[in-house]
């Protein structure tokens, strides 16, 4: 099966094709493209990333066939982001490969972009599958979810203020490294020593069985760092040291709320997912802390940002089962993850 | 075949011409484009019992209008285009809804067509139109109401769906108001358009063409009001 993925749920415009053999997902053509505009406003523009979309997605699409050698004709399905993300950014990818389904009468599937970055490392990684523990943290999302099989997610915690790249964002901010903040954090903590005491938000909850215990909080810690470079009398001087102390404490709660999730259930395989996933600093903690136990599964960083690639794998998922959207299918910014078991006291404690 | 759509509004507008047999639907209610569109064409494809296979071009009002409309608009038109390698044309919104009132008016009689534009503005454009062709008075653009009056007032037709507010400002119009339902813009209007000369452009490159937004993104416009030069490249990209 080959199926034609679309992706434009915030500020990359991405089109792929993935072909799916016996049960194997692989990538025959894949582009995204970066909107650059939104550095210059420190955040992404909804407005400016809705027209861009729209001027971009026709040739987005069109190389992405090209590169996978490919008529559109070939396409056996496609499969869109329906959401969560920028209504007006969902919107463009959307309605453009609903209505190429439409005209090739090919079958669509609207897909959960958090459910996207779960199936990204199976195009990469063709020993993961199910059960396993999945921390997908990005900039508009931070949670941790058991994944007993494809199609089934129970939540086990999610932020309840910042998401992870959200606070990378804002710290990059506060020490002027321009925006996306995320990249440029882990080149600076790199050479950084972690001389800042920075709080570990909500790691203690660990002990205590209840819906906290694999909750995250970032606000607090962007305050203290916050505070800590007002409180600098040189920030040149202490920019290194206060984003590798801001990394540590971010990363620190990440890696021991996934690795005593995987412990608990008894898993051995944990997942990484998410524009945040792309730090190394997280995989190379998270597997270091699981080393013996169970494996660490992330996609290179080209699958872990937004792209159409893992939208087409999940697609062709739940194609494969026979699932089918209406021609009405409409993007929602919140769209709940299928098959999502929600938080409750029971299931996190 | 041809596929006329009109999303600028808030109604979903689509007509199509089998054979010369013209079908028309219509939903009307802001928010319904993304969900209505594709079963609106479906519908009337089934009652021309044809396909798209049949298709040769699609007409599509560009703007300016709603953002969010003129996007649905311009997605459905692109994928149309790459999909059954149609070619794709357009006419200004403002035109579309000018010559759904043109029996109101003695051919070549000025008529100006409007649409709100929110913060008390409207978009507007005027237009001189004959059976066999049309002419441009002015162009879409945003204009203040007293604006318009000053400049268009008389003896023009004003054909236009605007808020009370808007109408207010308008109200000393010495020519004929169409308005309300008559100066809602339909998709059959653009596939009478093609009768007339200048009154439909052909889209050179639908890969990278977009809408007449009519204004730009608020954005864009403060930081280019703050700075004192365009934006650099508002559709920037890297790949």
């Amino acid at each position: 099966m080959r199926v034609l993925g679309i992706e434009s749920s915030c500020d990359e415009t991405s089109a792929a094709v993935v072909t799916v053999d016996s049960g194997r997902a692989s990538v025959e053509g894949l582009v995204i493209l970066s909107q650059d505009v939104h550095r210059i406003f420190g955040g992404v523009v909804p407005e400016l990333a809705s027209r861009a979309h729209v001027q971009a997605i026709s040739g987005v699409t069109a190389q992405a066939l090209a590169d996978a050698g490919l008529e559109m004709n070939a396409i056996d399905g496609v499969a869109v982001t329906a959401g969560p993300g920028l209504v007006g950014a969902l919107l463009v990818g959307l309605m453009y490969g609903k209505t190429l389904a439409f005209a090739l009468e090919r079958p669509l599937v609207g897909v959960n972009h958090l459910e996207g970055h779960l199936f990204a490392p199976t195009l990469e990684d063709r020993d993961l599958a199910p059960p396993f523990v999945a921390l997908l943290v990005s900039g508009g999302h931070t949670m941790l979810l058991d994944v007993p099989a494809w199609g089934t997610y129970r939540l086990l915690g999610a932020t309840l203020d910042d998401a992870a790249g959200e606070a990378f964002d804002k710290v990059a901010t506060l020490l002027e490294l321009g925006y996306p903040g995320g990249p440029a954090i882990e080149r600076l903590a790199a050479g950084g020593r972690p001389r800042f005491r920075f709080p570990r938000p909500l790691l203690q909850e660990l002990e205590r069985p209840g819906p906290r215990r694999y909750a995250f909080s970032f606000s607090g810690l962007k305050t203290a760092v916050l505070r800590a470079v007002r409180a600098s009398t040189d920030l040149a001087a202490d920019r290194a040291d206060l984003a590798r102390s801001f990394q540590d404490a971010a990363l620190d709660v990440l890696v021991e709320k996934t690795a005593h999730a995987v412990e608990r259930l008894g898993y051995t395989t944990a997942l990484l997912g998410g524009g945040v996933a792309c730090n190394r600093a997280l995989a190379a903690r998270l597997r270091e802390r699981l080393a013996g136990a169970a494996r660490v599964s992330v996609a290179s960083p080209r699958l872990n940002t937004d792209n159409a690639a893992m939208i087409a794998a999940a697609g062709a998922w739940h194609l494969g089962r026979g699932e089918r959207s209406g021609w009405d299918l409409e993007p929602r910014d919140d769209l709940p993850i299928p098959g999502l078991l929600p938080l409750t006291s029971g299931t996190a404690a | 075949m041809r596929l006329a759509l009109d999303t600028a509004t808030d109604r979903v507008s689509v007509a199509l011409d089998a054979g010369g047999v013209v079908r028309t639907a219509e939903v009307r209610g802001a928010r319904r484009h993304a969900a209505a569109l594709l079963p609106l064409i479906g519908r009337l494809l089934g009652e021309g019992r044809t396909t798209l296979a049949a298709l040769d071009r699609v007409i599509l009002a560009d703007g300016p209008g709603s953002f969010t409309g003129l996007r649905v608009g311009a997605a459905v038109a692109k994928a149309l285009v790459a999909a059954r390698g149609v070619t794709l044309w357009t006419a200004p919104s403002l035109l579309a809804r000018a010559a759904g009132a043109a029996s109101s008016a003695a051919p070549g009689a000025v008529i100006v067509a409007a649409a709100d534009a929110l913060r008390g503005e409207l978009y507007a454009a005027a237009y001189r139109l004959w059976p066999d062709r049309v002419g441009v008075v002015e162009p879409p653009r945003v204009w203040r109401p007293d604006a318009l009056r000053r400049a268009l007032v008389a003896p023009a037709v004003l054909v236009a769906e605007l808020p009370d507010a808007l109408w207010a400002a308008l109200d000393r119009w010495a020519g004929c108001v169409v308005q309300g339902d008559a100066a809602a813009p339909h998709a059959a209007d653009l596939l009478a358009l093609a009768a007339r000369s200048g009154a439909l452009r052909r889209v050179e490159d639908p890969d990278i063409w977009e809408p007449e937004y009519g204004r730009p993104a608020e954005a864009q416009a403060r930081w280019e009001q703050a700075h004192g030069r365009a934006l650099p490249d508002p559709a920037g990209r890297s790949a």
